[in-house]
Parts: structure tokens; sequence; C-alpha cells
């Protein structure tokens, strides 16, 4: 029990920060943060765990998205339902892109799953009976809970906190259980693993079904914090920045995943960098983490404290050289 | 050591774009016996191990495990049969721990599904709890305890190999099937795996092993199948075959004097 407390510890301090009289703009960044730590994380589960780069985790947030706000403007299903829908709606499509993308390789899992995400934002584009074309469905109600508008930024807040606490805690989960174990063992030495009576294809297609249906939920998220749905959910920054933050804070690193995902939404903040600066320096992140720590920090970390137990390992340990 | 065989090949056939790497691989494994491969080098003894485990669609012929046809089956439905293999040039998880490997070789037998997991049912922990103790009692026996949170990766070769032995070994499994599972491990350790594998023979595990070191070979067999290139040349006891005049030839090229 132990193990769950400093997150506890976290997440209580979070939940206090509008009691502290943050200011709907500091808000604002937290809300951000929830939603793409999430993102960030699902896709860690599926490359940083799996080993498979899917690109089709931006059409994920995106139909998510849109899947959201069609639920409650045009379904009558309401925010939740219109959410609940995303995931379940994003699980099902990863499975039936997974099954021809997982067909050949990991390089075949890349394209295919990118020219879902090419396709999907032409569909969300020129679908405009659905969609709302380019000016997307704008207008979002506010997410109700028991009757009560959580529009306020402070609601907002706990409700994208909540969220995150909650897709963390099943990432979490997951990640910890021996299917993490098996998705890293398939990655390292799939052959081996078949020996020993796993079947490949199901455990990769799980992974990819949860990562799709928590990111999308967050794309479900991020367009009722907007209160807007339109083409732009689709737009590659949201996935380049869910890259950067997996890549930088370390792929198959659970919590330094989250922690990047969060510092990296409040850093560029702190520079009040405007979208493009924001671009340059995400890229300048992912290419120095890419040269300088291939395993991002986490990685770097574990290198290093590698290095130092085999220096203290081959020092004599003073009591043996004492006895002898 | 009677009654029908636990594992037998009939006619098993494969090529490679035109090399015959296994023309006629026929030969039976009885239940509770450790039976040897043997051949020269290219002889096809690998690939009839990999047609045999799933890993390989033989071309032709059939493949039966306790009477169940598994021709073409693929490996991990094979290995779910009772089947394990462990493979010429080692393979093991190598960022896993040596324990971890232990455990997740397991896994795929001890019938806990994906929710079991997640959720850590009671049924999870008795097994893991079974499968930590199997664990530290294999380690044990092939001499790794000390480096059971160790990274497989680090182990030396004949480590690894040893490691590999008791990850197919961890399910109890019907059948295991050895690639050479000596090479590469420290002389001094031989005769001590030997004893181990002799051990769990007489508790009842049957072993397929091919093995380049001959004499390891006759000293552990009760049954011995000799290929070459690509199919069974002859099979039978080891005082048999070793005075068997075809084997001769194959291993050392010449004619035996009549
Ligand atoms: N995947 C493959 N592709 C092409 N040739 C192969 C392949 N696997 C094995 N061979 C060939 O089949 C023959 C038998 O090899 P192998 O089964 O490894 O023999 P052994 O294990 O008895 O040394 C060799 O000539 C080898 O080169
Ligand atoms: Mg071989």
């Amino acid at each position: 029990m132990l193990r769950h407390l400093p997150p506890l510890l976290a997440l209580l301090a979070a939940a206090l920060l509008p009691a502290l009289g943050a200011s709907p703009y500091v808000l604002g960044i937290g809300i951000t943060a929830c939603i793409f730590t999430v993102g960030a994380a699902s896709l860690n589960l599926i490359y940083g765990y799996a080993g498979l780069l899917s690109f089709a985790h931006l059409a994920f947030w995106g139909i998510g998205g849109y899947c959201t706000a069609l639920g409650a403007v045009s379904l009558g299903i309401g925010f939740w339902g219109g959410l609940a829908l995303a995931g379940l709606l994003n699980a099902a499509l990863a499975v039936l892109v997974g099954i021809p993308a997982l067909r050949l390789n990991r390089h075949s899992f890349v394209i295919v799953t990118l020219s879902f995400s090419l396709l999907t934002a032409l569909v969300a584009r020129d679908w405009v009976a659905v969609t709302g074309g380019p000016l997307g469905i704008p207008g979002l109600p506010a997410p109700e809970l028991f009757g009560l508008s959580l529009r306020s930024p402070p609601r907002f807040y706990w409700l994208a906190l909540a969220f995150a606490a909650l897709s963390l805690a099943l990432l979490r989960a997951v990640t910890t259980s021996r299917i993490g174990r098996t998705l890293k063992a398939l990655r390292q030495n799939e052959p081996l693993a078949q020996a020993q009576g796993i079947a490949p294809t199901p455990y990769k297609l799980l992974a990819f079904a949860i990562s799709a249906a928590l990111c999308g939920m967050a794309g479900g998220m991020q367009v009722f914090y907007m209160q807007v749905v339109d083409p732009l959910i689709l737009d590659f920054y949201y996935f380049q920045t869910f890259l950067v933050m997996m890549i930088v804070g370390g792929a198959g690193h659970f919590w330094a995943v989250v922690i990047a995902g969060i510092v990296m939404t409040v850093l560029p903040e702190l520079l009040r960098a405007t979208a493009e600066l924001r671009m340059v320096i995400y890229g300048a992140l992912l290419l120095f983490a890419m040269v300088a720590m291939p395993g991002g920090v986490a990685g770097a970390l574990e290198s290093w404290r590698d290095a130092r137990r085999r220096a203290t390992a081959e020092r004599p340990d003073p009591v043996t050289a004492a006895a002898s | 050591m009677n009654g029908a065989p636990l594992l037998r090949l009939e006619g098993v056939r494969k090529s490679f774009r035109g090399v015959h790497a296994v023309t006629d691989a026929s030969f039976a494994v009885a239940r509770g016996s450790i039976t040897g491969l043997i051949g020269p080098n290219g002889s096809g003894k690998s690939t009839t191990i990999d047609c045999l485990s799933g890993f390989q669609r033989p071309d032709a012929g059939r493949v039966l495990l306790d009477g169940q046809d598994i021709t073409g089956l693929p490996a991990h439905l094979v290995a779910r049969a009772g089947l394990r293999r462990s493979f010429q040039q080692v393979r093991l998880f190598d960022a896993l721990s040596l324990r971890d490997n232990l455990m997740q070789a397991a896994q795929a037998a001890d019938g806990v599904g994906w929710l079991g997991a997640v959720l850590r049912s009671p049924a999870l922990r008795r097994a893991e709890l079974a499968a930590a103790e199997r664990a530290w009692l294999l380690l044990d026996q092939i001499g790794l305890t000390r480096l059971a949170e160790s990274p497989a990766g680090a182990l030396s070769y004949g480590q690894k190999k040893l490691a590999a032995l008791a990850a197919a070994l961890m399910p109890r499994p019907r059948l295991v099937v050895l690639d050479e599972p000596m090479a590469g491990v420290n002389p001094s350790r031989i005769v001590e795996v030997e004893a181990i594998l002799r051990r769990l023979n007489a508790a009842g595990e049957t072993f397929l092993i091919v093995e380049h070191n001959v004499d390891c070979i006759m000293r552990l067999c009760h049954e011995v199948v000799v290929f070459e290139q690509g199919r069974t040349l002859t099979s039978g006891p080891p005082a048999m075959v070793r005075d068997d005049p075809r084997v001769l030839e194959a291993y050392l090229g010449v004619p035996a004097a009549a």
C-alpha cells in the first residue's frame, strides 16, 4: 500500500490547487497538463511497452473529440455518454486497424497507422453532414454532474484531474501487471514468447485498444475544454506533443512520462511561448533527447545509476577487506 | 517407458528455396525417456525441431504429440499443448531479470486470464506463488540463485543456456526439447546438468535433446536418433548406435571397414 502513497499525495496536492486561489489561467494550464499527460501515457503503453509506434493516436484523439461532441449534441447521450462511446469506439477501431497493421511487421504498423490518421483528417473535413466540415461543431455545452455545470475553471479542472487520475491508474494497473511484462517480453524476443505459449497479436491488440480508448477520451476532454471541435483537433501538433513528452521522459518508464507530460505543459507557459515557438522548442528537445539520451531522462538516469552501482561493486567491500 | 510414444514424427520434410534441410525425419520419443538427436552439422536437426515446435510448417509429413496431430500448429499452441523447447542460439528476455524470465515462462500455462492479471485475482496470486517457488528451486538446481535479480542479458553464454533450460522446465511441460543445451556451458557444470536432467526424468519428465557432445548423449539417453543429410539414419539404444557402421561413416565420412 505504501507504494501508492506518493502518487496519492501528489493527486491530493493537485486537487487543492483551486482552493489555494489558483487563477483561471493557472487552472487552464493544469487542465491541459491533465489531458496531454493522458495522451502521452497512452502512447507510452503502445510504444514504450509494446514497442509499436502508432501514428493512429492522432486519429483516436480526434475521433474521440468528435464522438464525445456528437454524443452530447446529436445523439442525446450527453457528455458522459459521448465520452464512454469515444472510449468504446476507439477501442473497436484500434482492433480493426490493428489487425491489418500487425500482419506484417513493426514498420507496416507505422505506415498503416499513419495512413489511418491522414484518412481520418480527410473525413473530418469532408463529411460535412456529421462533422460540420471545416467549421466543426461549435458551442459545445458544459459537462454536467448531478445537474451541476462543470464549466467554471475550478470544476473543469477537477473533472480533468479525476479523468487523468483514473486513466493513469488503469494504465499503471496494466503496465505493472504481467500483461505489461509480457508486452516488454514480446518486444525483446517474440519467438521466445511464442515458444512459451504467448500469442503475440492478442496482446498487442489489447495494448493498442486500451491505449486508443484512453487517448480518444482525452480528445473528448480536450474539445469540451475548448467548447468546440473542428478539424484542428487532428492537427499534427497534438501528436507531436504526446510523442515528445514520451520520448523525452523515457519510453517504457511510467512515471517519467507522466512527469514529462506535466513539466512540458507547464514549462512553455512559464516561458510564455507561442504555439510556433513551442513547436520549435519541442522539436529541439526531441532532437536533443534522441542524440544525447536515447532512453529519455529516465533512461539516462537509469544508466547513470547502473554505472554508479557497478563502480561501487568493483570497490572492495570494506568489511570483507578488513576481515581478510 | 512403454505405451504409445509421446512424440512421433512421420516423414517430415522441409526445404528452403531449394535447400533440402530435412528430407525425411521419422522417429519417436517414448514417454518418460531421454531421447538424443545427433548428426553432423547441417544435417537438419534444428530445422526438425522448428518443424515439431511450430516454428516452421513442414512441407510434408506429420507431427503427433501424445496422439494429437499438431502438424502446422502455430508455436504458441504447440507450447500450450505441453511441448517446450529451447533454441540453439540462446534466447532470453535480456532486459528482464533472470527471475522474471522464469516467471514469464510459466505464465501462459497457468490459465489466469487478462482480467485476473489486472485485478490481481486470488487465482493469479496462487499461480504466481507456485511459479516463484518453482523458479527458486530451478535456479538453485542450475546454481544461479545469486543472479536471480540480474538482467538476463548480463549472464555469460553458458549461464544463459542454463537459464533457458530452466525456463523451458518452468511449466512442467509434457515434453522438453533442447537444442544443444550444453554448448558453451562450463565443462565442470555439464555433469551437474546431466544429473538435473536425470533427476527430472526420474520424476517423469520426457526429454528430446540435440547435442554435439556425443559422450554426454551416450551417457544420458535411453534412445539415440541419428540424422544424416536431412533424414533419420538410424535409431536405437546408445550402445547399438555407437557400433553402427553407418553412424561411423556419417560422422567420419569414410566407409567403415567391413
Ligand atoms: N531458414 C533457413 N533458410 C535457408 N536454409 C536454412 C534455414 N534453416 C536451415 N537451413 C539450412 O538447412 C540445413 C540444415 O540446417 P540445421 O537444421 O540448422 O542443421 P543442424 O541443426 O543439424 O546443424 C543447413 O544446410 C542450413 O543451411
Ligand atoms: Mg542446429
